[in-house]
């Protein structure tokens, strides 16, 4: 960033900061509604789905269904015409990127992870695409021992996807409450260093300091592990920011991540796995279940950025405001990091999300 | 400076809708269901049950009967579905079998299902079952939808002959509303909901609507 951007960044401070501030707020508001949702069931079921369903979202949805209502078509067509195979993987495909756009867990769960733990967009990309390639592999197996080996029953089946999806949701909280603690020291470093706050007020965004920065210097934070620069800051180098991925650590968390997320299979995929067998294309199913997977990386990795640099440059730019701007970042990682406890206390107590706990559940 | 800040907060604003709207949106069907109802009546003019034929889809079917032993391949009996139609009941019951029947403001309780069986017709399965009322309905006006309100089960009423009456009173006439293309509606309604924030009940907007006149 050059001087003259930093300039306009600090009249601005405020005010984005502020903003991603709030962006944090509507998102733990959102993941606590999801949790109460959670243990308030509908008519001794589960909870009524999500209200916010918008105008976009209802699109995905309808084009989501198209695809996924093709394949059955298109695998049947398989059996006797080879070229089907190309317009099923185009498919898959595509399923794969409108269905990670829409419903699910994953995404939110990473993108709240990277903001909380100050990743990488990179580190965000290499964990969508394990995590996609993870939920892919799982998929395969259970079929393939679950149907294909063993040929046991739909409902068999599912009592292995549930117990891997336990696993799963189980993990996700552990992680978020790991995250909470960590983050939550952080926070309250920040909060203690800040405590003569200088006015949160938009007012002040017009009080100017040379030395951005330097009033950061001397925060304790109980938790910073390795310093580490970020290049693009105003002027000079922070103090050490709590970048666990730089050490060895980071990477075992990032495994964890992974595993966290994409354990649980999707029950699409199974579904069509299934489908595959049945007809006598299984190859094909597992092709598809692949491709499947590439498309929804993509759309995970996509908004893991979209997050990721929402951070940055919410970060950035409160840090070249007052004193608060520590403050905000620590609030906004502490924020995250409660989000993925949420959405893994969410899961594990309820069905978070229209996903049942179980594969199809309703009916089976 | 303006186009930095409209950058910034585009960012923000993208990043908000990527997170929030992806954790918002949770709604997918996969699993389809063609409906056929009866709507069955006592000789003194009340409804005492719904009797429902759900046609589920190529792929739900399919996956359903994995595992399932049969006589003759490809073909399944009703006893050896049996156990099967067991655990559909089952887990429906949870769901409220997604049968919703209202009546001057009132809600009509269902009692467990009687005579369910499940047929295994030109690659599709069919679930039968019979929902009595707890309550005979006797009213001129009733209501009966079906639909899952988190819509991981899309409803469509059937083609042909959706809902019969059977045994009604004379004069008594039905009629049905689909929901408008689900997917269209969706959008139409979507953003209703999304900015009045009021309307829980997003499967409600797939919801096939039933109505019963009665003089």
């Amino acid at each position: 960033m050059k001087p003259g951007q930093c300039k306009e960044g600090r009249r601005l401070g405020h005010a984005l900061a502020l903003g991603a501030l709030a962006v944090a707020a509507v998102l733990t508001v959102d993941g606590v509604m999801h949790v109460v949702a959670a243990q308030t069931p509908f008519g001794g079921g589960r909870p009524v789905s999500d209200p916010h369903a918008g105008g976009l979202i209802g699109w995905l949805l309808a084009r989501q269904s198209e695809f996924y209502r093709e394949m059955s078509s298109t695998i049947r067509a398989a059996k006797s015409d080879g070229s089907a195979v190309r317009t099923l993987l185009a498919i898959s495909f595509a399923y794969g990127i409108f269905h990670a756009a829409g419903p699910g867990h994953g995404k939110a769960v990473i993108s709240s992870y990277l903001v909380a733990n100050q990743e990488t967009a990179r580190r965000g990309i290499v964990l969508s695409f394990a995590s996609a390639l993870l939920q892919s592999l799982v998929a395969v197996l259970i079929v393939s021992i679950g149907a294909w080996l063993l040929n046991v029953t739909a409902k068999t089946m599912c009592g292995a996807e549930r117990v891997i999806a336990i696993a799963s949701y189980a993990l996700i909280a552990a992680f978020g409450a790991r995250l909470v603690w960590t983050k939550g020291g952080s926070f309250i470093g920040a909060l203690q260093a800040n405590r003569p706050m200088p006015g949160l007020a938009l007012a002040s965004a017009s009080v100017s300091h040379d030395h951005v920065g330097h009033d950061h210097a001397g925060h304790g934070h109980g938790h910073d592990h390795d310093g580490h620069v970020h290049d693009e800051h105003c002027g000079h180098s922070h103090g050490p920011l709590p970048t666990e991925l730089a050490g060895p650590g980071g990477w075992r968390r990032g495994i964890a991540a992974i595993l966290a997320v994409g354990l649980r299979p999707c029950s699409g995929a199974i579904l069509v796995l299934v489908f595959a067998l049945a007809q006598g294309l299984f190859w094909a199913g597992i092709a598809a279940t692949f491709v499947m997977g590439l498309g929804t990386a993509i759309t995970v990795a996509s908004i893991a950025i979209l997050a990721v640099s929402a951070r940055d440059v919410a970060g950035r730019i409160s840090r070249v405001s007052d004193g608060g701007g520590a403050l905000i970042v620590r609030g906004i990682e502490f924020g995250a990091a409660g989000l993925v406890l949420l959405f893994g206390l969410g899961l594990l107590s309820g069905y978070l999300f229209a996903e049942p706990l179980t594969c199809l559940q309703p009916i089976l | 400076m303006k186009r930095a800040r409209s950058r910034l907060i585009g960012w923000l604003l993208l990043a908000c809708v990527g997170v929030f709207g992806a954790t918002a949106a949770h709604a997918h069907p996969h699993v389809w269901i063609t409906s056929a109802s009866e709507l069955i009546y006592a000789p003194d003019g009340s409804m005492t049950a719904v009797r429902h034929a759900w046609t589920f889809d190529d792929m739900f079917s399919t996956y359903a009967l994995q595992g399932i032993e049969s006589k003759t391949k490809g073909v399944y009996t009703h006893e050896e579905l049996a156990p099967l139609a067991q655990t559909n009941v089952e887990s429906l019951k949870e769901f409220a079998f997604f049968t919703f029947a209202k009546a001057d403001g009132k809600k009509g309780r269902f009692l467990e299902p009687v005579d369910y069986f499940l047929e295994y017709k030109d690659g599709f399965l069919v679930l039968h079952f019979t929902l009595p009322l707890k309550t005979p309905i006797k009213t001129q006006e009733l209501s009966l939808e079906i639909f899952d309100p988190t819509f991981f089960v899309d409803f469509k009423l059937a083609d042909k002959d959706p809902v019969r009456l059977v045994g009604a009173p004379e004069g008594c006439k039905f009629g049905f509303q689909r929901p408008n293309d689900g997917a269209a509606g969706a959008q139409a309604m979507g953003e209703d909901n999304f900015l009045s924030g009021g309307n829980s009940n997003y499967g409600a907007m797939f919801a096939n609507k039933i109505t019963v006149m009665c003089p």
